[in-house]
This record gives C-alpha cells, structure tokens and sequence, in this order.
C-alpha cells in the first residue's frame, strides 16, 4: 500500500515535470503566434484598411487583397476586418488605436460616421479626384448622385460610395396571401399601409405582429419622419461642391445638388415629427406594430421568414439574409416606402475615408479607387448582402436566385425620388443617434408619452448639438 | 561624479548590516529569509498590477481633469467634467439603475442560491447531488454576451419562450424588454440566472464546513426547519455570506454586458447602468474625459459600498 | 440509537424529500432551459427556430448550421488562439496567485495588510474604465495587437490571489512550524509542506481563469487588431452577419461550440472546483 502511494506521488510529479515541459516547448514553439511575427505584413509599411467584420468574410478579405496585389504588386496591402457587433462597436476600437497613435490608413465608415470623420480625421479626396476625373468618369455615371452627395462635407468629397442601403418596405408573401391581399402599388399611401396591417392581423391571429421594426438612426422612425415631409434636425445643404457635379455629371442630375448636407437645429417637437410618432403609437395601441425594441434586428429575419411578421422596413442587403435564413425567392417581396405627405425615403451609405494621420495617402488613394472598380464590387457582393452603389450591377441576374420579384425598387428608390436622403448624421451622431433611441423607447412605451418624451428629446438634442465635438 | 557618491552612500549601509549591536531591531536570518521570499513570491502580482491597475487608474484620473476627444491633444478642464458629470441626468439615471440593480439582483442572487444549497444539502443519492450541483453551476462557463443573445430571443414579447410558458399558466404577455417597468426585471433575470451559480457552490461549500454535531444538537433541541436555519444555519454561514455579499456586490455594480446586448440601455434609460455611460461617452462619444470622471467616481462608489459591508459585517458576522 | 432518533427528526420536520427533489429538478431545468433551447435550436433550420411551443428534439436535426460556422469563419485559428490565451493566462494566474497567496497567509513582512487590500481592490477597477490606458502602456512595451498583450496583464487575479490565501490558511499550522523545527527555511517549508498540498486549490483557480477568459470579449475585442490575432468570441461576432442578417441557427451554432472547451474543463475540473471554492468562504 505504502509502494502504491509512493508510485502514485512519484507518478504524480512525473506527470507534472511533464505538464511543465510541454507547456514550456508548447509556449516556445507558439512564440511567433504569441507576439503576432507569423502575421505577413506587420510594422512592413503596409497599407492598413480597417473594415467591419461581420460584412467581410475571409473570403471577402483574400478577393481584396488579391486583386490588388493584381493592380498594384507594389504597394504592399493588409486588410483589418474588425470584427464589432455594430458601429459604435466598430468606432471603438478605430478611435482606440488612433489614441494609440496605431490608425489604419483607410477605414469603411458608413453615413452614420461620415461627417464625423470629415471633419476630424478625414483628408478630402477631391484633389485626387480632379487628377483621376478620366478614369472616375466611367464611376460617377454609374453611381447615383444622391449618393456622392451624401459622401460630402463642406464642398469636399470624402469618401466613394460603393454600397448602400435605402429603407425599403419587405412584404411576406404567404401573410399577404393568409390576408387576400393583393401587392401594394408603388405609390401606396399610408392609409393603405394601415389597412392592410389591418388585413393581416385580421387573418392571422396571435403570435403574429403585422408591422416590426428595430430601434435604430438607420430605417427606424426616420423614414416615416421623412415619409411625412420631416427630419429630427433641420435640413439644409452646404455651398459648393460644384466642381464635382459641373465635372461628372448632366445638367439634369446636378439639379439642386450642393456640397453635402448641414443638419443643424433640433426639430423633435415640430408638429410633423410629433405627428409622425402619434402614427406609430396609434399602431402600437392597435397591436399592428411591435414596439421598438433596441439592438441589431438580429430577430427581425428570424420573425420575418418564418411568418410571424408581414411587414417590416429593410434595404437590399436583407435579400441576401432572407435566403440565407431559408426564404424562397417567390416568398417575399419589396415595394417602396408608402407615401405619406412625400414619398422621400432615407438610406444609408458606406464606402473608404482617408485618415489624416495616413503616411502613404497615395497609395490609400489607389486602393480607394480599387475597391470602387466594378469588377471587384462583383466580387465582393456576390451574395447580396448590400445594394451595390453602382446602377449597372443591379439585374435581374442578379437577384434571380433569391428574389425579390420587385430588385428594380432598390435603386428606383433613388432614380425615382431623386430628394432621397441619407439619415440625420451630423458630427455630433453618436450622441444624436443616442438621443433618439432612448426617447424613442419611451415616446412609444406607454400611452401619452410621446408629448413629453419629445420635448425631452429635443432638449437634450439641443445640448447635444450645441457640443463640439 | 556618480563614481564618487557611490562609495558614500554605501558604507553605512554595510555598516548597519555588519554592526549588529547598533541595529534597534535585529532581523534574524530566518526572517531576513522569509522577507526575501515573500518578496519574490509578490513580485509578479504587485508589479502586474501597477503596471496595469495602478498606473492605469492614475492615467483615468489624470484624463478625467481634461477634456479628451482622441483626436486633438488634451485640453485642461479642472473639475469641469465632474460638474458636467453631476448635471447631466443620463449619469445620474446610470448611477441610480445601478444601484437598483445591484441590491434586487445581489439580493435574489444570494436568495436562490441559498435556498437551493440548503435544499441540495438535504438527503439525496450522491449521483444526485452532483447532478445538481453542476446545473446550478453551468451558466457559469458560458459566456455573458452569447448568453445574452440567446435570451434576447426568449425573452421577446410576441415570439419568446418565456412569454409563451407564461402564457400556459394564464399570464398574458409582458413587453419584457419593450417597458420601461420591466426591462430592469428582464436584465436582473438573466443576470442572476448565469450568476447565482458561484454564490451557490459558496453556500454549498460553507455548509460542508458546518461541523455535524451542530445541526445535531440543534435538531435534538427541538429547532425545526425554518427555525433551525434561522437562528443556527445562518450564523455560523455567515463568513461564507459576507464574501457572497461582497463579491456580489463587486461583479453587479460593475454590470454591462446583459443590458449592453439585452436592451441596450432601454427603453428610455431605464436600463442604462454606469459602465455602459463609461463606455458610450468614450467610445461612442469621444468624451474620455467625462467617461474618466464616471469611472472615477463608480470605482470610489465600489469601494465606499465594499468598505460599509465590512463595516456592518462586524455586527453581524459570527466567527467559529 | 442516536442516529436513529436524529433520522425520524429530519423526516418529521424537513420538507418531505420527494417535495425538495422535485423542486430542485424543476429549478435544474429552468437553469438548464435556456442551454438546451441554444443546443436545439442549433440543430434545426432556421425557418423553425422560432416554432412554439419549442421543439426541443429537433423534427429533422440537421448540422448545416454548424457546416456554416466553419465556412464562415477559421475556426481553428480562433480555437488556437483563444487556446493559447486561456491555457497560459491560467497557468500564469495559478503562478502569480500561488505564490501570492502563500505570502499573504503563511509569510510576516511590512505592508501585508495594505498589499493585500491593494491586491483585492484591483477587483473593483472597471475594465471599461482603465482598457484606454492599458492600451497606451501595451504599445510601449510593443505588444499591442499581439496575444501575448491579452495575456500578460491578466496574470495578476485578485479573486485567485483571495483563494489561495484562504487556502493555505486552510491548512494546519503546525505542519509548517514541525518543518521549521526541523530546520527547513521558509522556502523549504514552502516547497516541501505547503506547496504539495495546495494543487486542489490551484486547480481551482486555473478553472475559474480558463471560464473566465475564454469568454472574454471586451479587452480582446479593444486589444486586438489583427484578423489573426481574434479569439473564439471576437470571431463569432461575424456570423450574425451585416446588420444583424446572418442565421440564427447558425450563430447559436457557434455559440454551441465555443461552449464545449469550457463545458470540458468545468467537467474535469469539477471536483477541485467544488472543494476550492469552499474554502473561499469559510475562515477569515
């Protein structure tokens, strides 16, 4: 017994000496993992693109890098996909290696950032631009000027837009068909909106929501402040900006086109604001409507494609997920926004913005034009999990796999409308965006809440606007 | 120079050690042993956490008396950020929640967690036991942010689950996450449900250390359940509660994934707590001197809350 | 005799033991639910991850989710790294925490009490709160966007250092006095004595490091730059797709299985786990 013992305890140290050793050779042999030296690319002068995630895949990321390398074999190219839930996620992490003094070169900033980074960390590309107008001219005829324009801040271009997403309304086939109701027209009203919620309701019974939407700056209550003639703050557009619709674009569409938007005066009581949150809550009140709920809208798909939903407003990037979520293409369809006192839609863009602080903006440059080239959004956005910013991608090949029936709305929803907008996002737009998610919540979280909750809203986006940033 | 001074500084050092009359108090070789090694034994936790702790902190307090964006260098502000931080209702709503928070959810923490460990101490098959011991302590290894996700999805008003077993028993739908009323009571429940699990093993392992002969007694007495619990059980658990309590305390008032992902502070700021203003006033708001200033005053909050239960544990923690 | 007495008592006044197990299982399942709705879920299509009442058995089971995880993302490489990180921020903890823990309890210097509050304050400091100054200290030291970044300043544990030193409290003290009189140093009676007895304790406290840091998401996310650098729930983060698009099924499925490593380690580690944690709260 005692021999066992012994053996054991010896054993035991044996064992451990082991552990040891193999942690020891494990540690030593995983050093280059360790310190990050087996990464190609590193500290070399690379160029640094930081991108969001969850929208670059690694295949993404390897048809980047390899049809640049094709372009330019000079210039040494590594792509950061950050991986961030959100945006705000996204802007953490950008803003603590530029705290660090470790930026990327380029970083993808969509509306919600464009301004922000315009004028604090952003190098206006329009000296580049007027040396490359030949090659860009082929860009800009394909690229909607409601886009560019969202792109400009103070006459200056910041960035080339190369995806977008516009807050279109995606229909349930099979809720329609439970409802007998026929697809809506393209000039739809709101009054027809809410009757066929309705409709819907009607014929479906519990556990089914007619209208759901998510909380956010992007396709939350803003379109139906758009929808109803209105914006969260005051709407006006900067002077110039001439130089580029003069240079790449017809009479026709440089109409009324300036040098980006200004949003400057809170508006959160103006009667059309109110009015608009009136609507929605009078939805809620009628159980048509889920009430806001914050977050990603990771529900939504899940929601939307297994009938529970009929009804719920999203941009082109949703037909990639419907099918991925396992929607046949005839299952589902879009139709624009209705109108109400203007059928104006919003939408949100994103492309590459140039950092200040970027010791090779040459370079940066070439990439940025790069990752505008048709070819390569064709690469990129094989799965449709965007709207392409470019007119010319948008066919019905593409969308003949996984639907919609109705594709052409996505970009009709600028050819159509041409006053389309991008969503309220002035430098201030963290704590703006902020400022109406919260109030938002409560405005429709009880009744008779909207009055006061608005008028707190536009107090604090009042101190909000007033910052500097 | 330097060369010169050396010499200087040296000898009555070398003297103090050499001359061991002279020295008031005399180390003996054994203690002079066992000061070395406690030294070399501290070194790599002392000198980890000033370096990522201490100077950290320091930094934080430093940057709350500026004005930071990140992007310009840092202009002087003085007390600036404090009375900004003071005024601003969002901070004080954040400070408020979470010390709802903290006490609703420490306290059903503690209260299930008790209750089951009395309950898994009861008679049963070992096999048992241990079953239900490991379930109580499962949501532990998950993480809180997938966890979150998950119960995003249970808890939703129209299409979760929890609404839907509600439902069977007659309890119509409540707006979980969509209410100001109830939002906080859906983030305190998925937060004690992943949490109570480690007061629970606390409470089993406090139990353990009870000696027999106690319960025996006391049982012989004639106290019966309830009161036995009451008036023996608790006492002499009450070291084990103190520690529950405190690190309780610690890991709630420092709360941010569950309403991060579960509400994201909603509606309203119903369930914004103060690590998410920290976070959202730096990170999304470039605001890094107010966001200092927060954690600055969360962090004396945490102590000034640890420092009071100590305080109250004297009165009321028995020693064996 | 006595026994019997005793037994007839605990029956007589005790909840009736069938009543208490059948609530414990009913609270076992309501702690479980929420996992096992995860793993289900995971296993259907997402067309019927919302189906109510909830299928728990899968009508048809199928693991297409979990073939989309590894297409999406590199999963070994995630699982290496998050491997890495975890297994030496443990062992450096069980290091750090064991020999502090020896010094608190079983060792006189000057400044213990004041070290040893010191030490269990760093458990009230707000990662949010100090992660932008961590980062500026990273980059002097060049281990920025490296793993060895995540791993280093997380070897002091304050919580570890706490139970270690209730640990060697733990034990008697005469067994180290026996060993002083016999003329071992304070190493020796480190080494020799105390130190054997302690793996249980350690083993706790490399449990508790591994659950805790394999989930990490907070410092790896503001830490790390570098696609190659990403742990296991920083890569997750990208199956739930642009703007919230990706597939339910598809994200529980990877949820499901960064969960596995840290549900084995829970397993093995349980017993220490359950005889360590114990003694963190008894004692002073």
């Amino acid at each position: 017994m005692t021999d066992s013992h012994v053996t054991r305890r010896t054993l035991l140290r044996y064992g451990a000496y082991g552990a040891g050793a193999a942690a020891l050779a494990g540690t030593a042999a995983s050093w280059d993992r360790l310190t990050g030296a087996d990464i190609p690319g590193r500290d070399d002068g690379s160029l640094v693109v930081a991108t969001l995630g969850p929208a670059y895949g690694p295949e993404a990321i390897r048809t980047l890098t390899e049809g640049f390398k094709k372009v330019h074999p000079d210039i040494k190219l590594r792509i950061n996909a950050v991986q961030a839930t959100d945006w705000s996620d996204f802007f953490a992490k950008i803003l603590t290696q530029i705290a660090a003094g470790t930026a990327p070169d380029l970083v993808y900033v969509a509306t919600e950032g464009v301004q922000l980074f315009a004028q604090r960390l952003g190098v206006a590309l329009d000296k580049w631009v007027k040396r490359d107008a030949a090659e860009l001219r082929e860009y800009f005829a394909d690229v909607h000027p409601s886009l560019v324009e969202s792109m400009m801040y103070e006459g200056s271009l910041y960035q080339l837009p190369v995806e977008f997403n516009a807050a279109d309304m995606y229909l349930n086939d099979q809720v329609l068909k439970r409802a007998a109701a026929g697809f809506p027209a393209a000039d739809w009203t709101r009054d027809d909106f809410t009757e066929l919620l309705r409709d819907m309701k009607k014929s479906s019974g519990s556990q089914f929501t007619p209208y759901f939407w998510t909380n956010r700056l992007w396709g939350g209550v803003v379109p139906w402040l758009f929808a109803n003639g209105t914006n969260l703050l005051a709407e006006s557009k900067a002077p110039g900006g001439a130089w580029l619709w003069d240079g790449f674009y017809p009479s026709a569409e440089r109409q009324g086109r300036g040098g980006g938007f200004r949003w400057t005066t809170p508006q959160a009581t103006d009667a059309r604001v109110e009015e608009s949150y009136d609507y929605l809550a009078s939805l809620i009140q009628e159980d048509l409507c889920t009430r806001p709920e914050g977050g990603n809208g990771q529900n939504l798909i899940g929601v939307f494609s297994t009938g529970r939903v009929g009804v719920t407003p999203a941009g082109g990037f949703w037909a990639g997920g419907l099918h991925l979520a396992g929607m046949e293409p005839g299952s589902f369809d879009v139709q624009y926004f209705p109108r109400w006192r203007t059928q104006r839609m919003q939408f949100g863009a994103a492309g590459y913005a140039l950092l200040r602080t970027s010791k090779m903006q040459d370079e940066a440059w070439e990439f940025i034009k790069f990752a505008a080239r048709r070819d390569t959004l064709m690469r990129l956005f094989e799965t449709n999990q965007t709207t392409p910013a470019r007119r010319s991608m948008l066919t019905a090949d593409r969308y003949r796999e996984i639907g919609p029936r109705h594709w052409q709305v996505f970009y009709d929803t600028l050819d159509k409308f041409p006053d389309t907008g991008p969503i309220p996002a002035p430098p201030q737009v963290a704590e703006v965006e902020q400022v109406l998610l919260k109030h938002t919540g409560t405005a429709l979280s009880s009744r008779r809440s909207v009055g006061p909750a608005l008028r707190r809203m536009q107090r604090d986006l009042e101190k909000a606007m007033e910052r500097d940033v | 120079m330097t060369n010169t001074q050396v010499p200087d500084v040296r000898p009555p050092r070398a003297t103090a050690a050499s001359a061991p009359p002279e020295a008031p108090v005399r180390l003996s070789a054994r203690d002079r042993g066992t000061r070395l090694l406690a030294t070399l034994f501290l070194a790599p936790t002392i000198v980890g956490i000033v370096v990522f702790t201490v100077v950290p902190i320091v930094g934080s307090l430093v940057l709350s008396l500026f004005h930071w964006n990140v992007i310009d260098s840092p202009r002087w502000a003085g007390a600036a950020n404090y009375r900004e931080v003071f005024t601003d209702s969002t901070v004080l709503v954040s400070f408020r929640n979470t010390l709802v928070f903290m006490v609703l959810a420490v306290a059903l923490q503690l209260l299930i967690a008790l209750t089951l460990a009395l309950a898994v101490n009861g008679r049963m098959p070992m096999w048992l036991r241990s079953v239900f011991r490991s379930a109580f302590f499962f949501p532990l290894v998950l993480s809180a942010a997938s966890i979150s996700v998950v119960m995003k999805y249970l808890f939703n008003q129209d299409f979760g689950v929890v609404n839907w077993a509600l439902g069977l028993i007659g309890i119509a739908p409540v707006p979980w996450l969509t209410s100001e009323n109830s939002a906080m009571a859906a983030v305190i429940l998925v937060y004690v449900w992943q949490q109570f699990g480690f007061s629970f093993l606390l409470f089993v392992g406090g139990l353990n250390n009870i000696p027999k002969e106690i319960h025996e007694a006391a049982s012989l007495d004639g106290a019966t359940g309830l009161r036995k619990h009451l008036h023996v059980t608790l006492p002499l658990l009450s070291p084990t509660l103190l520690v529950a309590t405190v690190v309780g305390v610690i890991n709630a008032l420092q709360v941010f994934e569950q309403p991060y992902v579960l509400t994201d502070g909603g509606p309203g700021d119903s369930t914004r707590t103060v690590v998410m203003v920290i976070y959202e006033s730096a990170f999304e708001q470039l605001r890094f001197g107010e966001a200092s200033a927060v954690g600055v005053l969360l962090f004396v909050l945490i102590m000034a809350v640890t420092a009071l239960q100590f305080r109250l544990s004297r009165r009321f923690v028995h020693y064996q | 005799m006595s026994q019997a007495t005793l037994t007839m008592n605990r029956t007589r006044h005790a909840l009736a033991p069938w009543a208490r197990i059948a609530g414990l299982t009913l609270c076992a399942l309501l702690t479980l639910g929420p996992v096992i709705w995860t793993v289900s879920t995971s296993l259907r299509t997402p067309a019927e991850s919302f189906d109510l009442p909830p299928r728990i058995i899968p009508t048809h089971p199928t693991v297409d989710s979990y073939r989309g995880v590894f297409d999406q993302i590199d999963v070994w490489l995630l699982a290496l790294n998050s491997t890495l990180v975890t297994a030496l921020i443990a062992v450096g903890q069980m290091i750090t925490a064991g020999l502090a823990g020896y010094a608190f309890a079983r060792l006189e210097f000057r400044f213990k009490k004041p070290l040893f509050g010191l030490v269990l304050a760093t458990m009230m400091v707000p990662l949010q709160v100090t992660i932008v100054p961590v980062f500026l200290v990273l980059k002097s030291m060049h281990l920025t966007d490296t793993l060895l970044g995540l791993i280093i300043p997380a070897f002091p544990t304050a919580f570890g250092t706490f139970l270690m030193r209730q640990y060697f409290l733990g034990m008697p003290k005469d067994l180290g006095e026996a060993a002083m009189l016999d003329g071992a140093g304070p190493w020796r009676t480190f080494r020799s004595v105390y130190a054997p007895l302690a793996t249980p304790g350690l083993a706790i406290v490399g449990v508790l490091a591994f659950n805790y840091h394999w989930n990490e998401f907070f410092r790896p996310l503001i830490l790390e730059t570098s696609g190659q650098n990403y742990t296991l729930p920083l890569g997750l983060v990208s199956l739930q797709g642009n703007l919230g698009t990706g597939s339910i099924s598809v994200v529980l499925a990877g949820v499901v299985l960064s969960m596995i490593p840290a549900v084995a380690v829970f397993l093995v580690g349980q017993r220490p786990l359950r005889e360590g944690i114990t003694s963190a709260g008894v004692n002073r």
